[in-house]
């Protein structure tokens, strides 16, 4: 299992939440965070922003469905401008369903 | 060194909070986050109402504000997540088995929406404070 991190733009998430549904990978948690890049955040004219917001998506999925989550989050959440977000794979050893005790995800 | 990664009910916190303390951990980040497993949202099978039947499902409760009101009229769907909290804590290798049934034996109810744990390696911890690395961070 993996667990996939990606911090896409806020106004993206639907999409992106929609596009996994249709997908079959409707379990996922979310949360609104504050980042930045390498472009160290944003300049507009004389205000620099440091930090943007950015909504993290958390979801743990079998090994074998890591390419199709990624590709469909990278898909939708594309826009071709800085600040698209990024995405982290990183493993899982072991999922626990809590109302059942059981391990599996 | 493992990190353990539970999403639970809000009400339970407190409750588990303590448990994890006598047990010897009181370390753990706590977030608040919204999520949604295979009910796509749905509190299903809930104590609200004991005349309702179990297979009731009813989506879950959105504050009515002008936005949230505009939201559900703009789009043609509306992804639901219900308000959970996230436990993360880095635990040594040999006592996750016990910290997980814990967990699991403090958050059950038997009903949808009790959450997950997920277990994952970490590699290396460092205290900020005194440099220490590995177990010793944890410690």
């Amino acid at each position: 299992m993996k667990m996939i991190r990606a911090f896409i733009r806020p106004e993206k998430e639907q999409e992106v939440v929609q596009a996994l549904e249709g997908a079959g990978f409707p379990s996922l948690t979310k949360m609104p965070v504050f980042g930045r890049g390498k472009q160290k955040g944003l300049q507009v004219g004389p205000i620099h922003y440091d930090e943007l917001p950015k909504m993290l998506v958390m979801l743990v999925v079998n090994d074998s469905d890591v390419d199709k989550v990624t590709k469909l989050m990278m898909d939708k959440s594309r826009t071709g401008f800085v600040g698209d977000g990024k995405i982290f794979i990183s493993p899982v050893e072991a999922a626990y369903t809590v109302r059942t005790g059981e391990a599996v995800l | 060194m493992k990190e353990i990664t539970a999403i639970i009910r809000r009400d339970k916190l407190p409750e588990t909070k303590k448990v994890l303390e006598d047990l010897g951990f009181p370390s753990l980040s706590i977030q608040s986050v919204d999520g949604r497993g295979k009910q796509r949202g749905m509190v299903c099978n809930n104590d609200l109402d004991p005349d309702l039947p179990d297979s009731y499902c009813t989506p879950a409760k959105l504050k009515k504000t002008p936005a949230t009101y505009a939201l559900e009229h703009a789009l043609p769907t509306v992804a639901l997540f219900v308000p959970k909290r996230m436990l993360t804590m880095v635990v040594p290798d040999d006592l996750v088995g016990k910290i997980v049934k814990s967990l699991i034996k403090l958050n059950q109810t038997g009903k949808t929406g009790d959450g997950k744990i997920f277990v994952s390696p970490i590699e290396n911890a460092i205290r900020v404070r005194t440099s220490e690395t590995g177990g010793e961070a944890i410690a």
